[in-house]
């Protein structure tokens, strides 16, 4: 436990993580959401499961549909596999590839599989799945200037936009967690994120109904592996904005600071029990909140363009 | 880039989630959930006065946050829900949608109002490490949403409530920049308030006696 590991082999840890930790997250947040519903719920493990059964089935693809409908899910899994090699996932110290893209390398990686997915939603002709990505796209475009404020935030306080750099500021004294730029963007960023992961304001992240459905749309006629790609990379999505929101934003304590491997053992640890943490609190607030009507979500997105927007205000004045 | 030191952090965070508050009373369409938004807003200022009386050792300070928050925290909002009285679970007639902008534009709208208060506030050069510069300029901004809340909302309790809130905001600038102030004084500041308190509640009884509703747009009848 106390012998080093090399550099190589911790950022593989890093991807590997959150690559099984993901389904995991889920099945613990679907377990405490059904609890909070008064019902018994799946099993922890159901999410394995269940990518086991699609991995096994045979795919089919709409008639028309090109090369880039089943292309779709495997770049999309890619995209969500290469963030983690950018942010502070489990070390404190930056790993060599966690220079190579900033908090936008990031953002746009995300971008990237949100849009290939939806394009190939598009090329589906299923009315469903058009509906989904067209709503998906037309909403990310109006949380989009928050992520931006966000990014600006990090970056006046840090004179840097490298993840790490924000959590090694925000770990260096008392005054910058209470700071309100900080508590603002972190703020706008979890708003942003309960949004994201389909819980507020107007979608049902399990529901099959018309309305609340946006992200599971999107995958109507992807079946067998290819499905299991979008559920696994929906799973990594979320467990990704979770560890930058804990790991980056609100608690980056928990990290390992050496190369030893009982380090990055307790690192796993921390960032699986901060996640599932993120997780419940996100579970509360879903299923305490009605969900509002779908063109009321300019109302939420702008609570959370007022809270990023101030967040950088309150930096401008000598920077305090 | 300095960091602040613990007591700024604190005032200029309890001063941003006032005028978090602020923005959540314009954007609340009941006025019961104002109401209780300004009841927390008014216990926030109380929090800030406690938090500078330990900070600089003000005894009196603890006084005043005694009186503002058995004022503004019970006395003013039980009174307010008095004079409303719609019963429990049924909305006082006129208050809801009486928006004259969408809630996201009336937010939008505000933001620029804020940032136009945030920065003049600002660029007064007030920087001393008893009047956290941000503290003072949130103020600032709570000012002018406060005025936004008044422009916006079409119905009186809406408009009353925005004044009484701009007294917080009055409240938060003179405990950042001068907490030292004579007891005596920061006490006629309140009597202010109570005074506001007895005008608004005449003027909403006798509103609401002649139109049987508290919306504004009613008295455009009144012209000649």
């Amino acid at each position: 436990v106390s012998a080093a590991v090399p550099i190589p082999v911790i950022q593989v840890l890093q991807v590997l993580t959150i690559a099984l930790g993901a389904p995991w997250v889920t099945g613990v947040i679907a377990r405490v959401e059904a609890r909070l519903q008064g019902r018994r719920g799946p099993r922890v493990l159901q999410p394995y499961y269940d990518l086991a059964k699609l991995l096994r089935k045979e795919s089919l693809a709409p008639q028309g549909a090109s090369w880039f409908f089943l292309a779709a899910p495997v770049v999309a899994v890619a995209a969500y596999l290469t963030i983690p090699l950018l942010i502070p996932v489990l070390t404190t110290y930056g790993l060599p590839l966690g220079y190579m893209g900033d908090i936008l390398g990031g953002g746009f990686l995300l971008s990237l599989a949100s849009f290939v997915v939806a394009t190939a939603a598009l090329e589906t002709g299923s009315p469903y799945a058009q509906l989904g990505s067209s709503r998906a796209k037309t909403f990310s475009a109006i949380t989009e200037p928050v992520v931006l404020f966000v990014v600006f935030t990090v970056a006046l306080l840090t004179g840097t936009d490298l993840p790490y750099a924000l959590a090694a500021t925000v770990r260096s004294s008392a005054g910058q967690v209470i700071r309100p730029a900080h508590l603002l963007a972190s703020a706008a960023l979890f708003m942003v994120i309960l949004h994201e992961t389909g819980r507020i304001p107007v979608e049902t992240h399990t529901g099959t109904n018309e309305f609340g459905m946006i992200e599971e749309a999107r995958s109507f006629e992807h079946s067998g592996p290819y499905l299991a790609l979008l559920r696994w990379g929906s799973e990594l999505k979320q467990l990704i904005l979770f560890t930058i929101l804990a790991n980056v934003f609100v608690v980056p304590w928990g990290l390992a600071s050496t190369q030893r491997l009982g380090a990055a053992l307790l690192a796993i640890a921390a960032l699986l029990a901060k996640a599932v943490a993120v997780g419940c609190v996100v579970a509360v607030i879903d299923n305490s909140f009605a969900k509002l009507r779908l063109f009321k979500i300019t109302e939420y997105v702008s609570a959370a363009f007022l809270l990023a927007v101030l967040g950088v205000f309150t930096l401008y004045l000598g920077g305090r | 880039m300095s960091t602040p030191g613990v007591y700024e952090g604190v005032a200029n965070a309890v001063a941003a989630l006032m005028l978090l508050l602020e923005f959540g009373m314009l954007r609340q369409a009941m006025v019961r959930d104002q109401v209780r938004l300004y009841a927390a807003q008014s216990a926030l200022i109380s929090v800030l006065a406690v938090v500078i009386a330990a900070d600089r050792n003000l005894p009196d300070l603890y006084a005043l946050a005694a009186l503002s928050g058995a004022l503004k925290v019970v006395a003013v909002p039980l009174v307010l829900r008095r004079l409303l009285g719609a019963p429990i679970g049924e909305e006082t007639p006129g208050v809801a949608g009486s928006y004259t902008l969408g809630p996201a534009s009336a937010v939008l709208a505000c933001i620029g109002l804020a940032a136009f208060g945030f920065f003049c506030f600002g660029s007064l050069g007030i920087h001393s490490p008893e009047a956290p510069a941000t503290a003072l300029a949130t103020a600032g901004a709570m000012v002018f949403v406060a005025f936004g809340l008044m422009i916006v909302r079409r119905d009186v309790a809406s408009q009353a409530i925005g004044f009484f809130s701009l007294e917080n905001a009055i409240s938060l600038a003179s405990l950042v920049v001068a907490a030292g102030l004579p007891l005596l004084l920061e006490t006629a500041f309140l009597f202010d308030l109570l005074l506001a308190v007895v005008v608004f509640g005449m003027l909403i009884r006798a509103h609401h006696s002649r139109a049987a509703s508290l919306s504004t747009s009613d008295l455009t009848k009144l012209r000649g």
